[in-house]
Order: C-alpha cells, then structure tokens, then sequence
C-alpha cells in the first residue's frame, strides 16, 4: 500500500522493521560470502570472523521478533499490515537459519583446514563457492522482490532454487566417487558433503522467503508444488540415475 | 483460555434479512445506495465504516426505525424470513418485538428493573400471569448476565444501575419480546474496557439463539466479535464477508484502506 497511514508513527514503525530485514539479508548475505571464501582458500581467520558475525544476525532476529511482537501489541496490524509484520517474523527466521549454515560452513572449514592436505578435494572448493554465488543470488532476489513487492520476482526465485538442488546432486555424487576411490578422503568428503547439504538448504530458506512476499503482496501462500530437483535419496536407494 | 467461538459451532446458513436494492433518502440526500446484503441466522454480523457512512441508517431500516424520521424514505426490498418488511400490512411495533434494538447510550426506562423487562412482554400479551412474567423476566436477565447482579434488587430504579449494568438491562429489555434479530447501534461506546467485554461476552452467547447485527466504531470490536462484516463507505456497501477474510485480505481497496486506518 502505498498511501500513509493516519497514524504516521505507524508507517515508521512498519518501515523500521523492514529496515531491519533488509539489514539481516544484507549481513546473511556477507556471511554466506565470506563463508565460501574462506572454505575455497582455506582461511581460517576469516572463517572466523564469519562464526563470530553470526551472534549479531542472531540479535537482529531477536530485535525483529521484538519489534513485530510491539507492532502488534500496539498497533493490532490487519489486513496488509497484518501480513507485512507476520511475513518479517518468518522472513527473519529464515535469515536466521541461513546465518546458521554459513556459520556451520566456517567451522567445517575450519575443521578442513586442520586436516592439513588430507583436507584437500580436487574441485570442490571452487563448485561449492559457485552453489553458494547461486544461493546469494537467489536471497538477494527474495529480499528485492520483498522490499519492491515483486510478484514475479518472487516467482522466479521459487522455479530457481531447482538448479541449486541440481548443483547439490552433482556434488552429492562426486564426493561419493572420492571416497569410494580412497578411504582416507571420507572426513574432508563428510565435512564438504554437510556444507554442500547446508547451501542446498540455503535455497529452500531463500524459497520460503519468495513465498513470504507471495503471501505478503497477494494474502495467499503459493500453493502449487515447488520444482524441486533434490533427489539423492532416490539415488541412495537405487531409484534415481 | 476457551475459544467459544469454536466451542459453539452455531453459523447457519440460513438468510434471516434480505436486503435488495435498498435506498434511502433523507429529503434529497440519498443517504444509502443500492444495499444488497444477506443477514444470517444465528451469527454476529457487523456493520463497519466511517461516520456518516450510512451504517447505522441502514441497521435502522431492518426494523423501521427509519418510519420515525418524517423526511426519511426507504426503497428497494427489505425482508425478514421472506416477508416484506415495509409492506403496509405490516405493522411496525410487530416488527420492532421481533427486531429488537439497542442503542448507544444506555436508556433504561425510569421504572424497576423488573419492570424494563416485564414491559415488552406485558404489552405485546406474551405472558399470561404474574408467575411466567417473573420466569421471562428471569430468563432475559441471566441471559443477559445480569441476574446474579441484580436479583435482590429488582425492584429497585433501573436508572441507578452502572452503565455496563444498564446495557446489560436494555438488552436484556429487548431479548425479553423473543425477537428474532438482536440490532446494536454502538452498544459499547459509552462503556468502560470491563463493561465491554460482558457485553461483547454476552453478544457471543447470544448467537445462539438470535441474528445480531452490530455497528460499531471499533475495528477491533467488529473482528473480535462478529462472524460477518460488511464495509460501508459514502451509502455504498463496499464489501462484505467473512470477518477473517475481510481483516486479513480484504478484496476492495477502500476496505484495505480503511481497517488498516489509513486515508481512503
């Protein structure tokens, strides 16, 4: 809606929590960034800094969930307002959680790197930094589509976290391929396997964000089934090919 | 806490008011403009909008509260359970016993307690001796939850009740002819937080047993509790449906604006 409210000190509030959205997402963002930087490079100092970075993306949430909790406390939002503070509430749990795996990617790599070269997979750096470029891309097409109400963006980013799911299964098979030629790859290939897992979880997280503006700009969920491409377990038990 | 609403799963389906094309004219000003609405059986509906949005002119057409005003005239088709409620062969003080009203400001009658309620009864010859008086009497009164209240003191000046206390009375005053629509005109503004959720309280038990038709000013009032609500802006009724739907997505812009209190 773009008309102001009567009670002015009501548009500021709605537009200081979405502030505050835009903020998480821009820091999610960094840390996903950062996160794969760091792993490819093996750097262990900015991995790091992203782990410690997450307690302030853990605050914002707690900010954000404080603010709506006022908004509605204060204000009895209805109607696209309503929709507005309920969607923030989710939009910033889901950034929590993205925070999350970009944290748990710093602490593999961590991990990786103390392996020394046994913590060394041909490749895999270089394809999980362009799954995590994909996913960036894909969170920062949500929050546009939020902060424009885009509907067709949103869309788009539902029908695009299927070559994210792509990208995962590809990797899901060549880290089995090195650890079935030689053993002593199965640590580094676990730890690259669960960040590759986390990034592809990264997507469906920027997935619930899209269908958030869904709902914020139409007041319905999608409900047609997402195009998913995640199939792994089909390939554990033989179905897939 | 107990959700009644949930609890008393009482929605009908069943039209207790029509309305179809309804007009009204106060001498030139064409106060309400072509009103089609259906008014359930046993469900709260609520009449929102801005002042002089012809929300309570319009309540007051469904029991001919209109008749009163000489330069008022109604058009198009009213009717309760089928029968045309401005047809000449109806008389209006029939119709006001079985569409009963409240009004904003508390007016009980300078009688007894017991007597505001008698008298519809007394009047319209529904009771036959002083003992079933005293039962309607009763009944209204716990219905109205007031009885507990009030049940030493019947006798006493109903005037010198509380303002909550008083509603209470005048609703209990109005169920007493058995009507079959309870019409609020802002029953709750002249209450305090307390004596508005009774009377909200009391609203919901009511659904039971009659079609209530509430106007308010509250927003919050209307979502918290009515089942149906119909939007009304400059004598038009811009929307109306279920009351979540109309608060969490309304479908005609002007309502979005208007419960999301912004300039519209």
């Amino acid at each position: 809606m773009s008309e102001q409210h009567i009670a002015r000190a009501f548009d500021r509030d709605l537009e200081m929590i979405q502030a505050l959205v835009m903020k998480m997402g821009g820091m999610v963002e960094t840390a996903i960034l950062d996160a794969a930087q760091a792993l490819e490079s093996r750097n262990e100092e900015l991995a790091e800094q992203v782990r410690q970075n997450d307690k302030a993306i853990d605050a914002l949430e707690l900010k954000i969930n404080e603010e709506a909790a006022r908004v509605i406390a204060l204000r009895a939002p209805t109607a696209s307002d309503l929709r507005l503070v309920l969607s923030v509430m989710k939009i910033a749990s889901s950034l929590e959680r993205v925070g999350d795996y970009a944290k748990n990617m710093a602490k593999r790599t961590q991990a990786l790197a103390q392996l020394g070269p046994q913590g060394a997979v041909a490749g895999a750096g270089a394809s999980l930094r362009r799954m995590a470029k994909a996913v960036i891309d894909l969170l920062s097409d949500a929050l546009d589509a939020y902060a424009g109400r885009h509907l067709d963006l949103a869309q788009d980013v539902r029908a695009r976290d299927r070559d994210v799911d792509q990208m995962y299964n590809a990797l899901f098979r060549e880290f089995l391929t090195h650890m079935m030629e030689d053993p002593r790859n199965i640590t580094a290939c676990m730890h690259l396997h669960f960040i590759a897992k986390n990034t592809e979880r990264m997507g469906d997280h920027a997935t619930a964000i899209a269908e958030q503006v869904v709902y914020l700009i139409t007041g319905e969920l999608p409900d047609d089934p997402r195009p998913k491409a995640e199939n792994v377990a089909d390939l554990a038990t033989g179905k897939g090919g | 806490m107990k959700d009644l609403r949930t609890e008393q799963a009482v929605d009908a389906k069943t039209v207790k008011i029509e309305a179809r094309k309804a007009q009204v004219f106060y001498g030139t000003n064409h106060a309400i403009k072509d009103v089609d609405v259906d008014i359930l059986d046993k469900t709260v509906t609520a009449f929102i909008g801005p002042s002089g949005c012809g929300k309570s002119t319009f309540l007051r057409c469904l029991n001919r509260m209109n008749d009163t005003i000489p330069s008022c005239r109604v058009e198009g088709k009213i009717t309760l359970e089928g029968e045309d409620i401005y047809d000449a062969r109806v008389d209006p003080v029939q119709l006001r016993a079985k569409v009963g009203m409240v009004f904003q400001k508390p007016n009980p009658f300078p009688k007894s307690i017991y007597d505001n309620v008698a008298y519809g009864p007394k009047i319209h010859g529904l009771v036959r001796n002083k003992a079933e008086l005293d039962e309607v009497v009763e009944a209204c009164l716990r219905k109205a939850a007031l009885w507990n209240e009030v049940k030493d003191r019947l006798h006493s000046p109903g005037t010198g009740l509380s303002g909550g206390q008083q509603q209470r009375l005048c609703i209990a005053r109005a169920i007493a002819t058995s009507p079959d629509v309870l019409l609020m005109d802002e029953p709750c503004s002249a209450l305090d937080p307390i004596a508005t959720a009774q009377v909200e309280e009391l609203i919901d038990e009511l659904r039971a047993n009659f079609s209530v038709v509430i106007v308010t000013h509250s927003m919050q009032q209307a979502a918290r509790v009515s089942q149906r609500t119909a939007f009304f802006h400059l004598g038009s009724l811009v929307e109306y449906g279920e009351t979540t739907q109309i608060f969490t997505k309304p479908h005609d812009p002007r309502t979005e604006s208007y419960i999301t209190g912004r300039i519209g």
